[in-house]
């Protein structure tokens, strides 16, 4: 399967995806993104099946993004990693489409909880 | 209107805490320092506007500032930027930002990161209503969040 991490920090990129290893889903490709404008063109370009995506960007933000998608006919799967993780944010993603939100800081159990939820149990 | 809101000293030191643990590794905790330094060198700061006015800052000292990132991005120390240090000590006080504003439980938004060698000072209409002196192998961490004075107008 091909996931397409979006976010501004190279750091937090390369955490995310030592995290998917770590969490069992190494075996994946990953696509990255530095802000939610490059990820929509990515999303076309690539035809991911999961983003995984930071809210607070500059350019456009994760949930402009999660928008954009919708809006445009985009039915791919999305979950926010994001360092807010308020109830009222959840519902806010929730309301957008989102799968789920993912707290920072995170460990790999919450990366394999979140991502069975939406790519199926790893054998 | 701006609410105000009650941040705790041990929230704030459990989620630093947290922080630490989950990105740089629990084998060298950060404890709280028993003689207070001055870090110096780096600050990273993210401000909370809207339902609730706060500013979150993280101070480090060049070494320390240095091991954050090695250990983020897994690298030795001599390959560190400035570049991957901006980056790196600005997710730093992301995650820490995002999470006083969660204790807040308030509709606000979180600015994105700024970083800067030398001291980020916060706006002197902000008062210090949180200062955490730690220590991380050695060096001094100091993290505070500052917030408008009770009844003051904004």
């Amino acid at each position: 399967m091909k996931l397409l991490v979006v976010d501004d920090s190279r750091v937090m990129r390369q955490i995310v995806i030592r995290t998917l290893r770590q969490s069992g889903h190494g075996d994946h490709e990953v696509v990255e993104a530095e802000n939610g404008r490059e990820a929509f063109e990515a999303v076309l370009a690539h035809s991911p099946d999961l983003v995984l995506s930071d809210w607070n960007m500059p350019e456009m933000s994760g949930i402009d993004l999660l928008d954009a998608l919708r809006s445009s006919g985009h039915a791919v799967p999305f979950g926010f990693v994001t360092s807010e993780g308020s109830p009222e944010m959840r519902a806010q993603a929730e309301a957008a489409g989102a799968s789920f939100l993912i707290a920072k800081p995170f460990t790999p159990e919450a990366f394999d909880e979140a991502l069975g939820s939406v790519l199926g149990a790893r054998p | 209107m701006t609410a105000t809101i009650d941040i705790g000293l041990a929230d704030v030191q459990m989620l630093v805490e947290e922080v630490w643990t989950s990105f740089l590794g629990a084998d060298e905790p950060v404890l709280p320092a028993i003689e207070p330094g001055t870090p110096g060198g780096w600050s990273a700061a993210v401000t909370i506007s809207g339902g609730w006015e706060a500013q979150c800052t993280v101070w480090l000292t060049e070494g320390g500032a240095r091991a954050v990132t090695a250990r983020m991005l897994m690298c030795d120390e001599a390959d560190v930027t400035d570049d991957d240090l901006r980056d790196a000590l600005g997710e730093l006080v992301n995650m820490v930002g995002g999470n006083v504003k969660s204790l807040a439980a308030s509709t606000a938004s979180l600015s994105l990161p700024l970083v800067g060698h030398g001291d980020l000072t916060p706006a002197s209409h902000l008062d210090e209503v949180v200062r955490l002196d730690l220590t991380w192998l050695g060096d001094p961490v100091r993290v505070s969040v500052h917030t408008p004075p009770e009844g003051a107008d904004r």
